[in-house]
């Protein structure tokens, strides 16, 4: 675990109630994630030194939220929802040409390590459907023309 | 004391109390696949519903709290059709491996699917499918298709053993039980208790390794028992070939050997539990045995072994005992009415802490790895055994004595039930029954006093080890 | 009557309009004024009772009588949780008072932090809400600055603090007692009860869990007072309700309806009906775990709690989705199970097996090898989780199918048939002409 992190858990513990300690699993994997890009080994076994919890709780709270990754994506994270506001709004159809546009399966990253494409369940953007998410920001009312040049800008 | 109505019978509660543990304590059975006595509530597998009189829905009765004048059906229509669906939803995708999964005959699920199901699946899916044979340890094999996830094992590790050693992975029907440390690791090797997740597993999803196939239950017996690995005591099971059943084979060892043990539940003692050293009771008990009496090596008819001690035993001027810690209650009154005036005797631990053993812990685990090592002190005193220069006999009872601090030149009488190199160099040698051939009492540091029963008849050749000093004996009485 | 009062979007949304000045502007924080120095913890606690303030996650649970079990001088530490989660398909309206008007959900916040004597309170919110959490924790931050919430607010003797717990992904965590096992580290795993969350919760303390909306109320109640409240809306169900509207209509978004309110002018006026002026199908009234109503049903309605309830459905989560003719409820109801298939947590059994064996007896019927037994089979298995689950989830999922199979029957008769839709598998909205 990136020691680095340390003083900044500190401080976040210490706006918890004292006996919170257990709470902080969550706030740190995700600071973890944000800065390491997913969750690796020596976080795990780090973070469990650090707040003195049963690596298996760390363990179980990462197989079970859908947002933490144990392994890298590519640079850009494209999740687009699949959801049914968004289905009856065109998102299929916008799955479908992202897959081919970047030739990858559901799942799947490109070969240059550029982008990885997933789906996922309702983000409460229902209004705007259909609804992609690229690294953690939504980006909403898509079509395949708009995703198009939303590639087109990203390096 | 809230008084509340079962089926239409009123009980007396306490404030305390849930629903199932009065039903409990009163004979009626409510069935329970993720309740256990000494684990958290979980509520998760929903089969012990019951119905409030009145109320048109059920609820699970292992959570329900007491109060005065409830009244619940545990029975009714409803509650029937709750528990069927609750099977037909844990048999959806659980494998029809009852031909060749160990846990046949002794499995809930198998019970509770022919008391409150006994149809065939309604589903037309395929079933899920998982690991079949994950090695959780050494000791334990995990079938993730069989488990119904009542999370009775990661309790335990959580509340009882405090090992954290396991966990729910994902979510949904893709939900695993798996241990922490990721793939290939191992954390409940070292779980001293890890084995008592095979018991109490509802179902077949976690076995274990050293029992894997061997034996069909039915053709088992539990003799009750104690195990012998510590001061603690704790009671167990001794599972072994029922004699109707007895194996037709040339080798009498195939049907006197212990093909599992298993907790025997003592509220005083050791609660359901047991630590993995009484599991491997048979590496214990079943090494290679002593079959005859023997003078200086040679093999000699008992009558002859006897006359050689009580010889050497009527010449001792300072006679010297080395005491077995692992001797029963009887078997340490038999020593002290034929020995006590005669020799001076000292209690030896037989056992001693092994390298990797757990020495005391806050469980069950007590440093004295012998069963009877208090009431044999409190027979001969806790001095540790020293020699004074004029010992002209020692009588070694049990293992664990320390040849080399023997004195030079003196005769030796040894009482054991092994095959030792010792045994060939002492002047009289008599092989010795162990605890699953006779019947006994141990009692443990506490104070309580528990009791084994035979297992088997005693090997060919052996003796009990108070025969052989009441005979020993006879003499003495006639002097004395 | 107008119907036409507003509580929550009293004010048009522009780029700084969330921001605390133009918040005191509207008259923010006066409220908390009010409650701190004039009235008592239980005088707050009476008024949101008097108000008949109901939840507005879905449940509809009386907000004061959940605060009533609280016994204010216990002596142990009391909790409040805001329920930020808005997983439920087709909501949205939670995030516009985040992203908007975050400083009516503080201020509120405290007011019921004060009435029930919590030093810390939590907005528990979903993990993928990135927008709203920079708007609420910006908020936050002007609060604190502005001795609004922390130590000693307003110079009185009450201090509480408001933390932001981000989640990680997980539906069944905007189920209350999911969400504060979540706050405790663990996994989203729901509780049975007893014990009540409000006599043992976060960490085993008294703690309260009200969906943002909900709370968000309580500074006008504070304001206002309940008689004035309970002059919104109507009788039963007094103030009004964000719908978050979307699917196949023209203008979706989030609307303020006072309870009682035409349906009909909500879809046709407000939201300037449907899409290229499709034909209204049917309305999924709250979230997709409220039975589907048709179009001549709902164009009959007025969104009344109890007239939605004696139509045979909820309002819910304030999610509707409007379903144009031509949509296939196949998929849609495929798209439904795979969503609850993909959040069950697993804990217990009836949702854990019966999420997964619906899903797959729909993916079969939609891959063209249905039975028209199966039909059933997804009530029956819908009926036996109703009610024998540890959460609402397992009744839910039961809803959604229960609900579309009873409108929508012939289309799945029709598939299993013909092997094939009888829309050719469309989801989307298709021009009318």
């Amino acid at each position: 675990m990136n020691p680095a992190l340390i003083p900044e858990f500190d401080r976040l513990k210490a706006r918890f109630p004292a006996d919170f300690g257990s709470s902080l699993v969550l706030p740190c994997l995700r600071r973890i994630q944000e800065d390491r890009g997913w969750i690796a080994e020596e976080d795990i076994a780090g973070l469990a030194a650090y707040l003195g919890v049963p690596r298996i709780q760390i363990e179980e709270v990462l197989s079970f939220y859908t947002q933490y990754r144990r392994s890298p994506v590519g640079r850009w994270h494209l999740e687009v929802c699949r959801n049914v506001s968004c289905s009856m709004r065109g998102s299929e159809r916008l799955l479908g040409h992202l897959c081919k546009k970047l030739g990858v399966k559901e799942g799947g990253s490109t070969p240059d390590g550029r982008f990885t494409l997933k789906t996922a369940e309702c983000l409460g953007s229902c209004g705007t459907a259909p609804v992609m998410v690229v690294n953690d920001v939504y980006h909403e009312n898509m079509s395949p023309e708009k995703v198009d040049e939303l590639l087109g800008r990203l390096d | 004391m809230p008084q509340i109505f079962i089926d239409g019978q009123p009980f007396e509660a306490r404030t305390e109390q849930t629903v199932m543990q009065v039903a409990d304590e009163n004979g009626i059975y409510i069935p329970r696949l993720c309740w256990h006595p000494q684990l958290s509530i979980a509520g998760n597998c929903r089969i012990c519903v019951v119905q409030i009189e009145g109320r048109s829905w059920v609820e699970i009765s292992c959570n329900m709290p007491v109060s005065e004048g409830l009244r619940v059906l545990t029975d009714t229509e409803l509650v029937r059709a709750h528990r069927k669906a609750t099977m037909q939803f844990l048999t959806l995708n659980h494998p029809v491996d009852c031909g060749i999964c160990d846990k046949a005959g002794e499995c809930t699920l198998q019970d509770y699917h022919v008391a409150y199901n006994g149809e065939a699946s309604i589903s037309h899916e395929p079933k899920v499918v998982a690991t079949k044979f994950y090695e959780l340890s050494s000791r334990i094999t995990l079938d993730n298709e069989r488990c119904i996830l009542c999370t009775r094992c990661v309790r335990f590790t959580r509340e009882v053993s405090q090992s954290h050693a396991l966990g729910v992975l994902d979510r949904g029907d893709h939900s695993v039980i798996r241990p922490a440390g990721g793939e290939g690791a191992r954390p409940l090797e070292q779980d001293a208790y890890s084995d008592n997740i095979i018991d109490i597993c509802p179902v077949g999803a976690l076995l274990s390794r050293q029992f894997l196939y061997k034996e069909r239950v039915w053709y088992l017996k539990a003799t009750p028992s104690v195990c012998p690995g510590c001061a603690r005591g704790c009671t167990i099971d001794i599972w072994h070939r029922r004699p109707e059943w007895a194996l037709k084979s040339l080798d009498p060892r195939h049907n006197a050997s212990i093909s599992r043990v298993t907790p025997r539940d003592n509220p005083a003692v050791n609660g359901p539990w047991v630590c993995n050293k009484a599991r491997d009771l048979a590496q214990l008990l079943e090494r290679p045995r002593a079959h005859a009496p023997m003078t200086r090596g040679r093999e000699v008819g008992l009558d002859a072994a006897l006359a050689a001690a009580r010889a050497l035993i009527g010449k001792a001027r300072h006679p010297v005992a080395l005491v077995s810690s692992w001797a029963s209650n009887e078997e340490l009154q038999a020593f002290k009415a034929a020995f006590g005036a005669r020799f001076t005797c000292f209690v030896k631990a037989d056992h001693q802490p092994a390298e990797d053993e757990v020495v005391q812990d806050g469980l069950l685990i007590r440093a004295d790895k012998n069963p009877n090592g208090d009431t044999a002190r409190a027979l001969f005193g806790d001095a540790a055994p020293t020699f004074a220069p004029d010992t002209d006999l020692v009588l070694v009872w049990g293992e664990g004595a320390d040849f080399a601090r023997l004195p030079r030149g003196v005769p030796v009488i040894l009482l054991g039930a092994f095959l030792a190199p010792e045994n060939g160099h002492a002047e009289v040698f008599f092989p010795l029954s162990v605890m699953t051939e006779r019947r006994g009492h141990y009692t443990n540091f506490q104070g309580i006093t528990s009791a084994f029963e035979a297992c088997f008849a005693p090997a060919p050749g052996v003796v009990h080890a108070v025969q052989v000093f009441e005979k020993l004996a006879l003499r003495e009485a006639v002097t004395s | 009557m107008a119907k036409d009062a507003r509580i929550l979007m009293t004010f048009p949304v522009t780029a700084t309009s969330h921001r605390l000045d133009e918040a005191r502007a509207r008259g923010q924080y006066t409220a908390l004024e009010k409650a701190l120095k004039t009235m008592t913890p239980t005088e707050i606690g009476k008024e949101v009772t008097a108000s008949g303030l109901q939840g507005r996650g879905g449940a509809a649970f009386s907000a004061g009588r959940k605060w009533s079990v609280i016994q204010l001088d216990d002596g142990q530490p009391h909790y409040l949780c805001a329920n930020a989660d808005e997983g439920e398909p087709g909501t949205f309206k939670d995030r516009w008072i985040l992203e908007n008007s975050p400083h009516q959900l503080i201020e509120s916040m405290v007011i019921a932090a004060y009435a029930l004597q919590v030093r810390h309170a939590f907005v528990y919110m979903r993990g993928e809400f990135s927008g709203p959490y920079e708007r609420l924790q910006g908020a936050l931050d002007e609060a604190y600055a502005a001795g609004l919430v922390g130590e000693r607010i307003l110079g009185t003797d009450f201090s509480c603090d408001i933390l932001i717990y981000r989640g990680a992904g997980s539906y069944v965590c905007g189920e209350a007692s999911a969400l504060i096992t979540s706050i405790e580290g663990k996994r989203g795993y729901p509780r049975n009860r007893p014990p009540r969350l409000t006599v043992k919760g976060l960490y085993q303390r008294p703690t309260v869990i009200n969906n943002v909306e909900t709370l968000s109320n309580i500074a006008w109640i504070v304001n206002h007072g309940s008689a004035a409240f309970k002059a919104i809306g109507t009788p039963k169900a007094p103030g009004t309700r964000l719908i978050s509207i979307s699917g196949h209509i023209a203008r979706p978004g989030v609307y303020e309806i006072e309870y009682g309110y035409s349906w009909k002018r909500l879809i046709y006026d407000d939201c300037g009906g449907m899409l290229e002026g499709a034909r209204l199908k049917c309305v999924i009234p709250g979230g997709i775990s409220t039975k589907v109503l048709t179009g001549e049903e709902v164009e009959g309605l007025n969104l009344d709690p109890a007239e939605v309830e004696a139509a045979g459905s909820s309002m819910g989560s304030g999610g509707m989705v409007a379903i144009a003719e031509g949509t296939c409820m196949v998929r849609l109801l495929q798209v439904l199970l795979r969503f609850y298939h993909h959040e069950s947590c697993g804990q217990c059994t009836p949702c854990r097996e019966g999420m997964g064996w619906m899903h797959r007896i729909i993916d079969r019927i939609v891959a063209g090898q249905g039975r028209l037994e199966d039909l059933d089979r997804m009530i029956q298995i819908s009926r036996l989780q109703d009610g024998n689950t540890i959460c609402g989830m397992g009744d839910a999922a039961g809803y959604a199918v229960i609900g579309i199979l009873a409108k929508y029957r012939h289309e799945f008769e029709h598939w299993i048939k013909n092997g094939s839709s009888m829309f050719e598998g469309n989801l989307e909205c298709r021009r009318s002409s």
